[in-house]
This record gives C-alpha cells, sequence and structure tokens, in this order.
C-alpha cells in the first residue's frame, strides 16, 4: 500500500481551519468551481462544434439546438482548416510559418536586448549610467497616447512597413519590463563571477557571455515564454504593420470576416489547432511560468 | 638613394602608426568602454529612433496638416468631435473610461480576492490556478470568437437564457449598442483575473510563515489576517499594480476590434486611434494628423494624473518584513 507523504506545509498550523473558516472555505470553492466551468465550457462546446458538418451545423442552428453532439464526428474538419482556409493566398501552413519566425524574431531580440540593458546598467558605473536608467522607467510607466501615427509613419519613410525588416528592427530594444526584471536580477548576482573572468585573462565580452548570461538562464526563459505566449497571439501589431505577412492569429481575424455559410466548424478545428502550441508550451513550463512571476514595487 | 631612405622611413612610420591604431582600437574593444559602447549602442539607436524620434515626430505631427504647413485645425477638430453628444471620439472617451474603472475597481479587487484564496489553499488550488491564468496566455482571437459564438441567441448561452425566460435580444447580446458595451465589459472582468492574480499571488508567497503563524495563535481570522496582514505586508506590490492600471486611464480598451468592429456604440479611444491609422487596411488610413492631436491632448491630462497617483502611493508607508 503506497501512503502519500504530506508536504509539512499541508499540516503546518497556517493550513488548519476553523468551523466558521471551512465554511467559508466551502463557499469561495464552489464560485471558484462555478468560474472555471464558465472558462472551460466553452472550448468544450468549441471542440464538439469543430467535429460537425457544415450544414448540420447551421441546422442545429436554426432549430437553437446549442448543445447537441455532433451526429458523425468530422475529424476531416481539421485536415480541411489547412486545405481550405486562407487570407490573401496565405494558408493555415503559411500563417503558422509567419507565426514561427515572427515570435522566434521579437522574442529573441526582446530578451537579449533587455539582458544587455540590465546587465550593463546594473554591474557597470559609466557618465550616463542614471540618465538611462530614469529614462527607462519614466518611458514605462508615463502613459503616451496616440504615437501610432507617428510609428506607422515611420515605418514608411524608413521603407520598413509591410516587411520582416519591421519586427527585426523596432524590437532590438532593450527597455521597458523586461529589462526591469533583468536589471533585478543581475544586480543580486555578485560581481565576484566576473572578476574571476578578468583575473584569468578574460575580457568583458567573455564575462557577459560565458558567465553571466548562462547564470540568468532561469529569468531570461521565463521572460522568453511569456513573450512567446504574447507574439504567438499578437494580431494588432500584425494588421498594422505586416498585412502581408499574416500570423495565425492576424490570419484568423481575417478569415473569419471572409467566411461563408458552412465553413463554421473548418474555422472551429482551425482555432483549436492555433492554441495547441501555447496549450504545449503551458503544459511545459506552467511551473517556471507561475513561479517565477512576481513583481516588487516599482520605485525609480 | 636618399629617395629609398625617406621612403622606407616613411613606409616605417605609417606601419608604426597603423600598428598602434589597430592596438588603440583593440584596447578600446576589450575595456569597459568599448563592451558598453559595443553592447548599448543598438538598443540606445532603438530608442532614439523608435520612442524619442516617434514622440517628437507625434507632438510636430499634431501641429500640421496631412497635406504640410503648420496649422490648429487638429485640435479644434478633435474638441468638435470630443464635445458632441454621440459623437464617435465622445463615445470612445466614454467607453475608455468605462473599461478603466472596470480594470480599478472590479477585476483588481476579485484578483486579489482570488489570490488569497489561492494563496491559502483552498482545495483544488492548484488546478484553480491554472484555469483561471489561462484566458491570459490563449489567443484573444480564439477566446472573443468562442465567445461571440456562445452568446449568440442560438448559442449555447443564448438558448439557456431563452429557455429561461429572459428576453434576449434577436440581434444578440453584442448586436445593440444597449447591450453591446456592457457585454465586452463582462467579457473582459471573465478573461481579466489571471495576470493581477499571479503578481498577487507571488506577493503573498513572500510574506514569512511566522507572521502568518503568530497571527493565527492570536486567533487572527480570514478578514483580519487580509485586512491587517496581508494588505499591508504586499502594499508595494498592490500600489506597483494601481500606477500600472493608471497608465491605461485613456488606454483601457476591451476587444472591440474582434467582437464588433466598433459598431454599436462599442468604440474606445485605442480603437478610435488603430481605426484612423490603420483605415481600411492595407497602407493605413494616414489620419496621423487628428491622432496625433488628440494622444497629445490625452497625454497632457494622463501625466499629472499619472504623477498624483504616484506620490500618493509613495505617501502610503510600507510595511517592512
Amino acid at each position: 500500500m503506497r501512503i502519500r507523504k504530506k508536504e509539512p506545509e499541508d499540516v503546518g498550523l497556517l493550513f488548519k481551519r476553523t468551523k466558521q473558516e471551512k465554511l467559508i472555505f466551502a463557499f469561495f470553492f464552489l464560485l471558484f468551481a462555478i468560474y472555471a466551468c464558465v472558462l472551460i465550457f466553452p472550448f468544450i462546446w468549441l471542440f464538439l462544434s469543430s467535429l460537425k458538418g457544415g450544414i448540420e451545423y447551421e441546422l442545429d442552428n436554426a432549430l437553437k439546438q446549442a448543445f447537441a453532439l455532433p451526429d458523425v464526428a468530422q475529424f476531416k474538419n481539421y485536415f480541411d482548416a489547412y486545405s481550405k482556409l486562407q487570407y490573401d493566398g496565405t494558408n493555415l501552413w503559411g500563417m503558422t510559418f509567419n507565426s514561427i519566425w515572427y515570435t522566434a524574431v521579437v522574442t529573441l531580440e526582446g530578451v537579449f536586448f533587455s539582458s544587455v540593458t540590465g546587465y550593463c546598467l546594473s554591474k557597470y558605473n559609466f557618465k550616463l549610467k542614471n540618465l538611462i536608467y530614469t529614462i527607462a522607467v519614466f518611458s514605462m510607466t508615463i502613459p503616451i497616447v496616440g504615437t501610432l501615427g507617428a510609428s506607422f509613419k515611420l515605418a514608411a519613410d524608413l521603407h520598413i512597413y509591410d516587411s520582416p525588416l519591421q519586427p527585426i528592427l523596432s524590437c532590438a530594444g532593450g527597455f521597458g519590463f523586461n529589462f526591469l526584471i533583468m536589471y533585478g536580477f543581475f544586480k543580486n548576482i555578485s560581481w565576484n563571477y566576473a572578476e574571476a573572468v578578468f583575473v584569468d585573462g578574460g575580457s568583458h565580452f567573455t564575462a557577459f557571455f560565458r558567465v553571466m548570461l548562462p547564470l540568468a538562464k532561469t529569468p531570461m526563459m521565463t521572460l522568453g515564454i511569456m513573450s512567446a505566449i504574447n507574439c504567438w497571439n499578437d494580431y494588432t501589431s500584425v494588421i498594422l504593420f505586416l498585412p502581408s505577412y499574416p500570423t495565425i492569429a492576424a490570419g484568423l481575424y481575417y478569415v473569419e470576416r471572409e467566411l461563408t455559410r458552412g465553413y463554421m466548424p473548418i474555422y472551429f478545428a482551425a482555432l483549436f489547432v492555433s492554441m495547441l502550441p501555447i496549450i504545449i508550451i503551458f503544459a511545459c513550463f506552467s511551473d517556471k511560468i507561475m513561479k517565477n512571476f512576481t513583481m516588487g514595487g516599482l520605485k525609480g | 638613394m636618399g629617395g629609398e631612405n625617406f621612403t622606407d622611413m616613411s613606409k616605417k612610420n605609417i606601419q608604426s602608426s597603423k600598428n598602434t591604431m589597430q592596438s588603440k582600437i583593440k584596447k578600446f574593444f576589450s575595456g569597459q568602454t568599448g563592451f558598453l559602447f559595443f553592447m548599448l549602442a543598438i538598443p540606445i539607436i532603438n530608442w532614439l529612433v523608435f520612442w524619442l524620434y516617434v514622440n517628437l515626430n507625434s507632438i510636430l505631427l499634431a501641429f500640421q496638416r496631412a497635406s504640410g504647413g503648420w496649422t490648429l485645425d487638429n485640435f479644434v477638430h478633435f474638441w468638435q468631435s470630443l464635445t458632441i453628444e454621440g459623437n464617435e471620439m465622445n463615445i470612445s472617451v466614454r467607453n475608455t473610461f468605462l473599461y478603466f474603472s472596470s480594470n480599478l475597481l472590479i477585476i483588481m479587487p476579485i484578483a486579489l480576492m482570488i489570490s488569497y484564496f489561492l494563496f491559502k489553499r483552498i482545495k483544488g488550488y492548484k488546478v484553480f490556478r491554472i484555469i483561471f491564468y489561462l484566458p491570459c496566455i490563449l489567443s484573444p482571437v480564439v477566446l472573443t470568437t468562442v465567445f461571440k459564438q456562445t452568446i449568440k441567441p442560438w448559442g449555447p448561452v443564448g438558448v439557456l437564457a431563452q429557455e429561461l425566460g429572459f428576453d434576449y435580444p434577436a440581434s444578440g447580446l453584442l448586436g445593440q449598442a444597449s447591450t453591446a458595451t456592457l457585454t465586452i465589459i463582462i467579457y473582459t472582468i471573465l478573461v481579466g483575473f489571471g495576470s493581477n492574480m499571479l503578481i498577487f499571488s507571488g506577493a503573498m508567497s513572500r510574506i514569512p510563515n511566522e507572521v502568518l503563524e503568530s497571527a493565527k495563535l492570536e486567533g487572527c481570522g480570514p478578514f483580519r489576517e487580509i485586512i491587517s496582514i496581508i494588505l499591508p505586508l504586499i502594499w508595494p506590490t498592490i500600489s506597483s499594480a494601481i500606477v500600472l492600471a493608471m497608465t491605461g486611464l485613456f488606454t483601457a480598451s476591451g476587444p472591440v476590434l474582434l467582437l464588433v468592429d466598433g459598431f454599436n456604440e462599442t468604440s474606445t479611444i485605442s480603437y478610435w486611434i488603430f481605426n484612423k491609422v490603420n483605415g481600411n487596411g492595407y497602407g493605413g488610413g494616414g489620419q496621423y494628423n487628428l491622432v496625433s492631436a488628440a494622444g497629445l491632448c490625452f497625454t497632457a491630462v494622463a501625466i499629472p494624473v499619472i504623477l498624483f497617483v504616484r506620490w500618493i502611493m509613495d505617501k502610503v508607508t510600507d510595511a517592512e518584513y
């Protein structure tokens, strides 16, 4: 017989509850369970609807049989999603390819450059250090509204509008929320590691690339996962600046606008497929995301 | 002969100055200054071009005509559309305040409450934490499509509401002005707890167990524990979250584009800006000047408000632990 070993916290004083507390917790458990069902149910409905035939789905709607199960599960909808749905000549394969390169470029650049700025500003003393730090915090907390027009004009003037160069150039900044996280991380790392490299004849580059960057693997990975999820789901930047390179999020938005009757279940299948990479990433790294994502006071 | 010697000497001089130059460059790049120059050059150039230039140009665009030349017409146009009841800008501002208020007054307090019960390990807390965070990682395109379909008159929510005897609009909740914005706000509330929940839970997990245990020994209940211990101890996190939420004073919005394309009086300032810049799609709408003028006015109001809120937040003393 296997006996479950209880975690020390489970049996601690903190988690012992009085009768009244148990009632309060039971009430909130019920609320949480209802809320969880509200969040989960639509996806079960989406999956079931993605298995219906086009005419069957329209008929069910006409008869207001929203809870009807599919007569026969049409798994071919998932194959049709890749061949039949397209926007401006780009099918779901093309959109997936665009999503992959767009996510990779924005994520790698964003995490790398915020690590660079975080490291340089936290570990070195130089003339412009305080000015750069103040500007970095200022530009993050001060809400400047309506610069989209100027950004759009700049992209047009630089001839990077609707070109992969647009995300490559515009995302090579190292400031913002990621910078603050990396700055805080490097601030707490001992400078002795770098000094050991200098004693062995290594340069500042060796210290950064060979020692400090590997030490920052955990926060960089957490920021990378968060950034990758955001980029994969980003549709507004793609609609605005890269209309000829629809990612899966932007592409599905375009597809829905042009959808004809009978194609809804295929579209639902495409939506379901588009969620899979994110769900897989989240399933693999949910612990990393949940544990490492904390925020302290922003006092600067 | 002499000429040859002179040539040799000058060659040697050039070679030695070349070597000195090379060693100087090598020294520069292997030293601290060179490292900082090399590493920070790209991020700083990027900031100068994509932040500073864009912001300065946005100010200049506000005072220019699309065809060129200086004018105050953009501000006049903006003010007129803001003050005419029922105008798109007027509606956008009203809706933006509704989204902003719902975030600050509904989403944040509820997220705080959810975080507390997850922190106190309510039954199934690990599963709840993952499910509640799901809307943050899933694509808004997927979430809004599913939401839109389920609340249609023939969708599960629509059918259920009609079965229960509610007067469900034939055009759906998003199909009429009287319910569309409220429906989108309810959507943003339903999917909006995730990130705040994670931030607050992270802050609560840093509270030393000894503090909570001694309070428990003194007979402190959940309500007292939240008010007297947890809130003061995680105040820096809460105040940061409030300041960040304040930055959404004029940018708060729901997925208006995905749900209704701005129809049925659902426009917000963010959507209005997007719409004016993007126009009908490829190539943009080109109304950059009006957008910049509106943005400049909103920013001029937002900055003092944010600084004031930040000042107030900093006045509240942090508990040290």
